[in-house]
């Protein structure tokens, strides 16, 4: 009776590869499957005629894992989606999280299989990811390729991989280094490789940028300042949240060395010896917490310094707005941006003057002391005495100066200048790139990373005879001009309940 | 939207009449269940299917009709238009089929009597169905409680037809005033045979089940629960293997009728099982007890005994000397392995004075096969065990003595670098010590140390002995576990009834015509058989918990005591 | 902020190093101000030559006790010395080192009263005399040339590790390992006395001298080179008695370590080129574990 076509119901239904990691398994055998291959005319160059950027963000640190360079990253991405532009993120692979997902308004993110080393930090051997980030930046067609943060191998060997394959480069660094010791001295060669030729680079604090040029060796013209950024409608005062019967000092950060953790364990019985309503409230997880405790434990504080542990991103607020003082003490920060939600906040912030700290508030929003107890002792009392004498401005007086300090769109708008100026620059050919790698990194170092880019680029053409780039299929945009994201594809995904709660928790879970 | 027809195949060339079946609810489907011929009276058919709703707790209706034109039918339209409005529905499917086609037509008339316009026509989808197997068949993975039911259309559609199964109780050939086509049984009198099994059975269940309170109310005794007997008896495997038995016994026949299909495989499981592991223990006794077989095993037995401690004596002896060119403290060394031989000294007297009884007591212990196989096998391994008891200690006095030596060493070490070990927050402190006390520490250390290899070699050795014992054990306890949770009927309904477990279904294109329904043949996958496995295996706690190797390794390592895999989850419970 | 063409611009403010104004300037200007925060070289400290030699005497003396220790060492195995005469100049030397000791610490509190400093050397004596048969056949089926490795490890370690820099007894690991390297030492000598006369003498050499020379420098400072000279030569003769060459080998490595060293130590400061500036990770100068103990 008829032809047997088989369909099995169990085995997911057919779908276009940008679904796989969703496939949900359902029962009904009326799923049909999407349409695949329909768009994508606009071609490699629609993207330089139209003015708008196939942007593709590389770096290790991202969702799920929390942090000041993956949300930068998150808002920075969103913001220029928002702006016409396509953004993918490339990272690694996050446990079960792997292969492709989606975040709100068809923010693509490729999960890719690399084996983490330390710290979330990929290994390195200058070639092994070539194959996947290729196929990457070919099947998205991308013009720009924007790494993030020193400490991540995959965007040092994204930036090496996008300058063999010809693509515009751009790098952003988000911390500062010392010259001192042995490792500073190899991870600054290594950056000084790895940024000789990338046409621009952006630091996120004037102190950052004069670090990144020292370190790097760079000609200061193609460093770019631009701060990050902070949402200000997700940290909003409240000032009935405090008690007013104390003063409440608010301190979040990881408890580390580096966040000044010991001269915390300092302050505390100072000035609980000082002033009997103070107290501390204190947010954040680490091996410094032991400091803390034992402080406590000698000083009987129980009642007035309250650990919180880990904080999720979303409850940062509410702790926030539960203090009067926000404190602050890194030893090393490039731009502090646990101060800038203090004062988003309301809260008189007390921090030290290191690093780009002094660049981030104006003087009457920040109390800036020495990196010492007793001078971050001096200016809290002086903040104390004028929270007592009602002598500061309120916290929602607070809020609106410094809402409009930084915004992502304005953040979105700087580096799409950046963007554009990096796209003019030509991409070294490889004998320039082999020239300069020899002339700024010195002979040894230099003529190492000079046979690696050979090794690499030959590595390219065997990929490229392997797979020609025509046989890579072109993923469908879903951001960017010709975008399909709310229009037909990302719509008819979102019809799939699972996907469409699967992106929104994604997206809730980054936004706070 | 796809409007879908679950279509039984038995009804495929019914004659005309009425489809009577479930619409089911939330999802754009109905499940066709029989067809009532004409002629019939409507009030009949309406009172026929409220009893059976009332029966069954399905909300049965007429979908429509069915009509399997012979020639000159053409009139029939106008009465089917009748029809609907006797049987007043939200949607009304016209279903019919001409002789020489292979497709339907189908046509669906709403509620206010006209077909929809044909922009927003349906598209129909008839998916054949064989309602025995889908009836019996049992879907994977199972939510026992009927919440769940209606959240899977497919779900639905099997609990629609598995709950209609009176419905399909009307044989045709009954005087009744309906005639009805859909799938009857064939063997009537092999179910009567059945159901009259079942009625004697109730006695026998409630004759057993008072034998086996009878058994545990003999356990129960005081006596029988003052300390050494239950810490014996859990180390017995046979006793253990009782209580596995016990339970196994009261779980199948307790005169509760099982419910759920997860109980009803569970008690037939172990009722097959059980019924196996005896017949298989009759056959060893009827092996065992032929030909003088006993006295063969207990003359040998003996020798054996004596044999492996004459070996254990050459052991020792060897490893007094210079075992393997390896230097070891000769003091030390000498006193260890006196030690041990005065043990297998000890131990040869005790066999010597058994030898005698050991015939006797193989001839009565070998009874034991007839109640099953599992607990001679049960029988074998303690009596293993008890024959190499004295392994056993040596292996408890090396492990003990080790285990001490590297607590000693490994303080002993944190005080050699200036550290000792905080209890309170579980971490190693740095701490400044005495002189007095660093010396002390220090020629403790070094003493101890230059003695470890020595105690070592010792320990090594008798765990080596100890775990081929262990292994025996072990090896005894897997088969033993095996007979008593493979799920020996389940894997023989998974070889000879495959439809009966199922896991999802697929579909198969039977028909398909540009213009005409497409016509799906539903079939059932059966379930795979690890699947089977994992889902109705009898828990035994001999496999629940098994410690990785890795954990097992390191035990050996710090010389932590090992046992066979049932004694140690009695241990960590 | 402004577009990177602009720059050429000229804007009549001055630029200011903040993020919170929007500048009219460019994203990537360059101020005349840029690096002007560099700083170098600031925390570079001026030896002088004579203070690091004094410094390294430390160092050069406990080689010397090594040496000292494995000079008696060999004397007791060849037989040259008896264990007797070891222990009583042992304990004449203890009496007269306790007697020092003590008057030397004349102003400071004592944590500790005599007895149990008393109740220290009872234990020391009577474990020690307990255990020697013990550890006379510890090692007995170990090769010679592992417990020689062994105990030249250790003694090495006990050289690496101790605590050179800050004033204190000596720390466990470095006591320890002396401790473990004369055990295994004092195995292989022929009798139960000799193993005992030498243990004593290892808890003399590596436990109590430093605790003695620590209060010499802490108290009188003067004697502390004239000390340390002292143990120098004593462990240079000692060893020349012994293997000439080896006392040659020895005073270079002495005269490297004192008076080579610092020289290139004073040299090489010169050559240092550090760059500091407002990136630096902050030193925390306080000291912290007052609040703590």
């Amino acid at each position: 009776m008829g032809q047997r076509k088989r369909v099995n119901v169990q085995s997911p239904v057919p779908c276009p590869s940008e679904t796989q990691p969703f496939s949900p398994h359902t029962h009904s055998s009326t799923e049909i499957p999407h349409h695949t291959h329909a768009f994508n005319t606009s071609g490699h160059h629609g993207y330089l005629q139209s003015g708008k950027h196939s942007i593709c963000m590389v770096s290790d640190f991202f969702y799920p894992n929390m942090g000041g360079v993956e949300s930068h990253i998150y808002q920075l991405s969103q913001c220029l989606i928002e702006k016409g532009h396509k953004v993918v993120i490339a990272t690694h692979a996050y446990g079960e999280r792997r292969g492709v997902r989606y975040l709100n308004n068809g923010l693509k993110v490729y999960y890719l299989p690399l084996q983490v080393m330390y710290n979330q930090s990929t290994a390195t051997t200058c070639f092994h990811s070539l194959p996947l980030l290729r196929c990457v930046f070919v099947r998205e067609r991308i013009t720009v390729v924007h790494a993030h943060s020193s400490f991540s191998a995959m965007a040092h060997d994204a930036l090496f991989h996008a300058k063999t394959m010809g693509l515009n480069t751009v790098f952003t660094d988000h911390s500062l280094f010392g010259f001192a010791d042995l490792s500073s001295v190899l991870t600054n060669k290594l950056l000084t490789v790895s940024l000789c030729d990338t046409n621009h680079i952006v630091c996120v604090s004037y102190t950052s940028k004069e670090n990144t040029v020292l370190r790097a060796a760079l000609n200061p013209d193609i460093v770019s300042v631009i701060p990050n950024a902070v949402d200000p409608t997700d940290f909003t005062p409240d000032p009935s949240c405090r008690d007013s019967s104390k003063i409440t000092i608010v301190v979040v950060s990881r408890l580390v060395y580096r966040k000044g953790i010991d001269l915390l364990g300092g302050i505390i019985p100072e000035l609980c010896a000082k002033h009997p309503d103070l107290c501390f409230l204190i947010g954040g997880e680490g091996p410094k917490r032991l400091v803390l405790e034992e402080v406590r434990e000698k000083y009987q504080l129980h009642d007035r310094v309250r650990l919180l542990g880990a904080l999720d991103h979303k409850d940062v607020r509410d702790v926030l707005v539960q203090g009067h003082i926000f404190l602050n003490t890194s030893l090393t920060e490039a731009f502090c941006m646990a101060i800038v939600e203090g004062a988003s906040c309301g809260l008189q912030v007390v921090s030290t003057r290191v690093g780009g700290i002094p660049e981030v508030l104006p003087d009457e929003l920040v109390t800036l002391c020495e990196p010492t107890v007793s001078s971050l002792c001096v200016g809290l009392e002086k903040v104390i005495a004028r929270q007592r004498a009602g002598k500061v401005p309120s916290p929602a007086a607070i809020h609106r100066q410094v809402q409009t300090l930084y915004t992502w769109r304005n953040v979105a708008e700087r580096t799409e200048k950046v963007y554009d100026h990096a796209c003019r620059q030509p991409v070294l050919p490889l004998p320039a790139r082999l020239r300069r790698l020899r002339s700024h990194c010195g002979a040894v170092a230099g003529s190492i990373f000079s046979f690696v880019a050979v090794i690499n680029f030959l590595f390219l053409l065997f990929l490229q005879w392997l797979f020609p780039n025509h046989l890579i299929d072109v993923a469908v945009d879903a951001s960017g001009p010709g975008g399909r994201w709310g229009r037909g594809f990302g719509k008819e995904e979102s019809k799939d309940p699972i996907v469409a709660r699967c992106a929104v928790e994604d997206t809730r879970r980054l936004k706070c | 939207m796809v409007l879908k027809i679950f279509f039984p195949r038995c009804c495929n060339m019914a004659d005309s009449g009425l489809l009577v079946g479930r619409w089911i609810p939330g999802h754009d489907s109905a499940v066709v269940l029989a067809v009532i011929h004409y002629p019939f009276i409507p009030g009949h058919v309406k009172k026929y299917l409220s009893e059976l709703r009332s029966q069954i707790q399905v909300d049965l209706t007429v979908l429509g009709s069915w009509s399997l034109s012979k020639d000159g039918q053409k009139e029939m339209d106008g009465f089917l238009k009748d029809l609907s409005t006797i049987f007043p529905h939200s949607r009304w499917l016209q279903l019919s089929r001409e002789p020489g086609k292979k497709g339907f037509a189908c046509e669906v008339v709403r509620k206010n009597g006209h077909a929809p316009p044909s922009g927003e026509e349906d598209k129909i989808i008839f998916v054949h169905y064989d309602q025995r197997k889908v009836m019996l068949s049992q879907l994977h993975p199972i939510h026992e409680n009927g919440a769940d039911v209606e959240s899977s259309e497919l779900r639905a559609v099997f609990h629609t037809v598995s709950q209609s199964e009176p419905l399909f109780l009307l044989d045709k050939y009954d005087d009744g005033p309906l005639k009805l086509t859909h799938w009857q049984s064939d063997g009537r009198e092999a179910s009567i045979i059945v159901e009259l099994i079942k009625q004697v059975s109730v006695p026998v269940c409630i004759l057993l089940t008072s034998l086996v309170c009878w058994w545990k109310w003999l356990w129960s005794f005081r006596v029988l629960n003052i300390w050494p007997v239950p810490f014996i008896s859990s180390k017995l495997s046979t006793c253990v293997q009782a209580g596995y038995r016990t339970d196994h016994f009261q779980t199948v026949f307790s005169t509760r009728k099982a419910t759920t299909h997860m109980d009803f495989m569970k008690k037939a499981n172990m009722f097959v099982s059980f019924f196996v592991d005896i017949a298989l223990g009759l056959l060893l006794i009827s092996w065992l007890y032929r030909e003088n077989r006993i006295s063969q095993l207990a003359n040998t037995l003996v020798p054996a005994a004596d044999h492996v401690a004459k070996e254990l004596q050459e052991l020792l002896e060897w490893l007094m000397g210079a075992p393997a060119g390896l230097k070891m403290n000769r003091a030390l060394d000498e006193v260890l392995g006196r030690f041990f031989l005065y043990h297998i000294h000890l131990w040869i007297s005790y066999i010597r004075l058994m030898s005698p009884f050991i015939e006797m007591i193989l001839w009565y212990v070998g009874l034991s096969a007839c109640l099953g196989l599992t607990f001679a096998l049960s029988v074998l391994s303690d009596i293993v065990a008890l024959l190499t008891f004295h392994i056993y200690c040596f292996y408890v006095y090396g492990a003990r003595l080790y285990c001490l030596k590297i607590y000693g060493l490994s303080s002993l070490w944190r005080l050699f670098r200036g550290k000792k070990w905080n209890v309170l927050r579980q971490r190693v402190d740095s701490c400044s010590y005495d002189l007095d006390q660093l010396f002390l520490g220090t020629l403790l250390f070094t003493i101890l140390l230059f003695l470890l290899p020595t105690t070592a070699l010792y320990y090594l050795v008798f765990t080596l002995l100890r775990l081929v014992v262990v292994m025996f054990q072990g090896l005894i306890h897997l088969s033993v576990d095996f007979i008593n949770s493979f799920p020996l009927f389940a894997m023989g309904l998974r070889i000879c009834r495959p439809y009966r477990l199922s896991e999802g279904v697929k579909f198969c294109v039977l028909h398909e015509e540009p213009g005409a329904p497409l016509h799906l043949l539903m079939e059932i996958n059966p379930l795979q058989c690890s699947s089977v496995l994992q889902c109705y295996r009898t828990e035994t706690s001999g496999c629940s918990s098994r410690d990785s190797w890795l954990a097992l390794c390191k035990k050996l390592f710090v010389g932590e005591l090992i046992y066979p895999w049932r004694q140690k989850t009695t241990k960590t419970d | 902020m402004g577009a990177d063409s602009d720059a050429g611009a000229s804007p009549a403010v001055p630029w200011r190093k903040v993020l919170y104004e929007r500048q009219p300037f460019p994203d990537n200007y360059v101020d005349r101000r840029f690096l002007e925060e560099l700083r170098r070289n600031i925390r570079v400290r001026r030896y002088s030559y004579w203070a690091v030699v004094r410094e390294t005497g430390l160092v050069s003396q406990q080689l010397s006790c090594v040496a000292l220790f494995l000079t008696l060492w060999s004397y007791m195995e060849q037989g040259n010395v008896g264990p007797l005469t070891l222990l009583w100049t042992g304990l004449g030397c203890s009496v007269l080192g306790y007697t020092l000791y003590e008057a030397l610490g004349g102003g400071i509190d004592r944590e500790r009263t005599r007895c149990a400093d008393l109740q220290s050397a009872a234990v020391f004596m009577a474990f020690t005399f307990g255990f020697s048969p013990v550890l006379k056949t510890l090692t007995e089926s170990v090769s010679t040339d592992t417990v020689y490795a062994m105990s030249a490890g250790m003694l090495i370690a006990h050289l690496a590790s101790f605590p050179y820099t800050q004033p204190s007894l000596p720390g466990s690991l470095s006591l320890n390992a002396a401790l473990f390297a004369s055990v295994c030492l004092a195995s292989r000598l022929p009798g139960t006395l000799h193993t005992f006369a030498m243990l004593s003498c290892a808890l003399l050499v590596f436990a109590l001298w430093p605790c003695l020379l620590q209060r010499l420098r802490h108290t009188a400072e003067w004697t502390f080179p004239w000390a340390a000279g002292m143990v120098c030569v004593c462990g240079v003769v000692g060893v020349g008695t012994l293997w000439p060459a080896g006392a040659l080998l020895l005073f270079l490595a002495l005269v490297i370590l004192t008076l080579v060293c610092p020289l290139l130590l004073v040299r090489l400061q010169r050559h240092k080129d550090n760059i500091h500036g407002p990136w630096d990770e902050a030193e925390i100068s306080d000291d912290l574990s007052r609040f703590l103990s």
